[in-house]
């Protein structure tokens, strides 16, 4: 039996996908009128952030470089725009510190973009002529050639600070633990659940979950950004209410609210 | 409180040689290779419902399988990969199977040839291998309109149309069954397309730290087994009274995760010997910390 | 201000999403265009990249910079592997994917064995009982490494079930939670690049 040509404009089995959807955009705008109208917004510390500055200014006085990992993602995975985001705001802080950036890439369109957005940020930090052409390089597009590549480089350059960012795999142990052998300090910001409890283990610092979405707007503090922080809380205390809601509701003996939710 | 003056062999032991460690790890994975011991394995619900899910099916039921890792995590999924095809040969099922990664073909051809000679079946009359495509979420998509569209052939150059056995199976409607094993996020593809936007019933096998994403699904039902690592492959195994790869490395595996833990509370003993133990404490300022 | 890839992005983001909820044939057909597009792009952004890898290790080669022996292999591994891939093809039986089996595979399969080790040695450093939250990571971590191999089951046959229970309950809520939170920050980072409110993948902050 093949399926029919569908010709249908709208699939209804998707409407709670796209009211949610809806909600998201509707709480981004309700949230960037108010950081526009001068409104502080106001964003919890993170001591993984917060060691960031400390990390660079500790690289810069041993003299040696920052080792920044964005993650085994490409360009179609949040975790690395996400990464892009840090990058941005960490190659700022380092080019005003004087501080050596590396970047060892392994997707190589994410490479790409990663190197201007670095460049970037030295020239608006006015170091633009203090950019060395290789600091973000493309390494390899295979999981373990790129730990290997990596985890030579920190053995051999021993980095002060080495900085996670982004999406890992099975290689987040080998990288984190190599890592510490080397005596550097280690920031952590994964969105793979699975490899959080390795970050943990052996990083000073770990960003858990979301907070790596969040860290472009903290150390950039743009009220705009901030804003879309304050929209990320507002769905998250949204969906925390509606499972509440449908759960007491099954209970009662109602399960609509529950099947609603059901996505397809 | 004045922490305690360390203890020699405590203090020593806190900082141990990670070379040691690894020395011990190295003999808890050399020794019960060399000297097995069998130990018991019971399955577990997860995997027993993987097993009735094939077990279930009628002789003569097509099942699409997309084998889907690469040689770094052969260890936990060629045996599973292994154990899973011989059960469809022992019911009688008629896998076609295919691979999203690039590398996995070699390894899926000898799992088919082990699997195939062990329980008498023969390529292109008992199971049809169509190889690797790339392209990983839109091959899934095409698979739900037209298999022969994203394999004209098999892997060894035959047209589909010239292998009887593909007659009449073009796409995901004509599986009753599909079973994906995979070390990555090519798993939520299939849970999404295959099993949600499809409705086809669906096993899943992943490796052992990935396995635990997927038990939502299994209690959604949107799929209706789960296999988890080398420990659910050996379960498979046991379920289907073989001895292959799984259950030989569960001592292995077995024996290094003991050594881990006298390591660890050897090191939690020195801790406490030297005074570093406080219960009243916080989490600290750090967050997440692992030091 | 580069309005060019800012409407791209918006453009091309907003169809993605649209293409979601409509199923029409021809909408459909068009996402496996898009995403067809997209295998191409890599494909060039990978000889970008090998031009890029192949320049800075000529440069350390040439410079006889630390560590030149290293790059000299890699020159020479990229160099064989490209010319023999264009000549001979990548099939089975020629040399890419002789090499590829018997080098890069059997390397990659040792890489990751190199893990249990390093599990080891990091457990060894984390697992210590400094606080109360420390010494419950001990206590669960001892109970699932036992409880989860045949060893577990034959020293006690609770084991099991109790590592099925936290790895069921509280592993599953905690997990459910985290995957909420980083799906909502997925959809927020998404909807910030989709709606040019983050440009940092321009250059730009």
């Amino acid at each position: 039996m093949s399926e029919a040509l569908n010709t249908s404009w709208f699939d209804p089995a998707r409407i709670n996908l796209l009211v949610g959807l809806a909600l998201f955009v509707a709480f981004l705008v309700i949230n960037i009128g108010r950081a526009r109208s001068g409104r502080e917004m106001y964003i919890r510390p993170m001591a993984g952030l917060k060691a960031i500055d400390e990390a660079i200014g500790r690289a810069t006085e041993m003299g040696r470089r920052v080792l920044y990992l964005p993650g085994l993602g490409d360009m179609s995975e949040v975790g690395t725009l996400a990464s892009i985001a840090i990058l941005s705001r960490v190659a700022r802080r380092a080019a005003e510190m004087g501080c050596d950036l590396d970047v060892p890439g392994y997707d190589p369109v994410a490479s790409t973009i990663m190197d201007g957005a670095a460049r970037q940020a030295y020239i608006e930090a006015g170091r633009g002529d203090a950019y060395r052409p290789g600091t973000v390089h493309y390494v390899s597009a295979q999981q373990f050639a790129y730990v290997a590549a990596v985890t030579g480089i920190m053995l051999r350059d021993r980095p002060a600070a080495n900085i996670y960012m982004g999406s890992f795999y099975a290689e987040s142990l080998f990288l984190a633990e190599t890592g510490n052998q080397t005596g550097a300090i280690q920031i952590a910001g994964c969105d793979q659940v699975t490899q959080l409890p390795f970050f943990v283990c052996a990083c000073d610092y770990t960003l858990l979950g979301e907070e790596l979405f969040a860290a472009g707007a903290f150390l950039g503090r743009e009220p705009v950004q901030l804003a879309t922080i304050a929209a990320q809380d507002w769905a998250k205390a949204l969906a925390a209410a509606m499972v509440v809601v449908s759960l007491l509701a099954s209970v009662l003996g109602h399960p609509e609210l529950g099947r609603l939710l059901q996505t397809r | 409180m004045a922490a305690k003056r360390p203890g020699g062999w405590a203090a020593r032991l806190m900082g141990l040689d990670r070379r040691i460690i690894f020395a011990l790890i190295f003999l808890a994975t050399g020794l019960p290779l060399l000297f097995p011991v069998n130990l018991p394995i019971t399955p577990s619900p997860r995997v027993r419902a993987a097993f009735d899910t094939v077990d279930r099916q009628p002789p003569g039921t097509y099942v699409l399988m997309s084998l889907d890792y690469e040689p770094d995590i052969k260890a936990e999924l060629q045996p599973m990969a292994i154990a899973v095809l011989r059960h469809c040969f022992r019911k009688g099922l008629k896998p076609i199977v295919l691979t999203l990664y690039p590398a996995a073909p070699g390894l899926i051809e000898r799992a088919l040839v082990i699997a195939g000679t062990a329980e008498g079946k023969k390529r292109n009359e008992d199971y049809v291998f169509l190889g690797y495509k790339s392209g990983s979420q839109s091959v899934i998509l095409g698979l739900g309109e037209s298999i022969r569209q994203m394999f004209p052939n098999d892997f060894w150059g035959t047209p589909l149309d010239k292998i009887p056995m593909m007659k009449g199976k073009n796409s995901f409607a004509d599986f009753p069954l599909v079973i994906n094993l995979s070390g990555s996020s090519i798993a939520d593809y299939y849970i999404r397309i295959a099993a949600t936007r499809y409705q086809r019933p669906m096993v899943l096998g992943a490796t052992a730290v990935m396995a635990t994403d997927y038990y939502p699904y299994l209690s959604s039902k949107q799929i209706l087994g789960l296999i988890g690592g080398m420990k659910g492959a050996a379960e498979y195994e046991k379920l289907m009274d073989i001895t292959g790869d799984a259950r030989r490395g569960m001592d292995a595996q077995s024996l290094i995760h003991v050594t881990i833990a006298i390591l660890v509370l050897l090191g939690n003993l020195a801790l406490f010997l030297t005074g570093g133990f406080r219960p009243g404490g916080s989490g600290g300022s750090r967050e997440g910390t692992g030091r | 201000m580069r309005y060019g890839p800012l409407l791209v992005t918006f453009v091309v983001g907003t169809a993605l999403v649209a293409m979601f909820f409509i199923p029409h044939h021809k909408v459909q057909e068009g996402q496996s265009v898009l995403l067809d597009w997209a295998n191409v792009v890599y494909a060039f952004a990978l000889i970008l990249g090998s031009l890029s890898l192949w320049a800075s290790h000529q440069r350390k080669f040439l410079s006889r910079a630390e560590g030149w022996p290293y790059s000299f292999v890699t020159l020479a591994a990229l160099a064989f592997v490209t010319i023999a891939g264009v000549v001979q093809g990548v099939e089975e039986g020629t040399l890419v994917n002789r090499y590829y089996n018997m080098v890069n595979s059997p390397l990659a399969s040792t890489m990751f064995a190199l893990l249990a080790f390093f599990i080891a040695s990091a457990a060894f450093r984390a697992f210590r009982a400094r606080n109360a939250e420390a010494t419950l990571l001990l206590g669960t971590a001892i109970i699932m490494m036992i409880g989860r191999v045949s060893v577990g089951e034959f020293l006690w046959s609770g084991f099991p079930p109790v590592t099925e229970w936290l790895l069921d309950v509280p592993n599953l809520a905690a997990k459910r939670a985290i995957a909420l939170g980083i799906g909502l920050g997925a959809v927020s980072t998404a909807l910030k690049i989709i709606l040019g409110i983050d440009r940092s993948y321009l250059g730009r902050s």
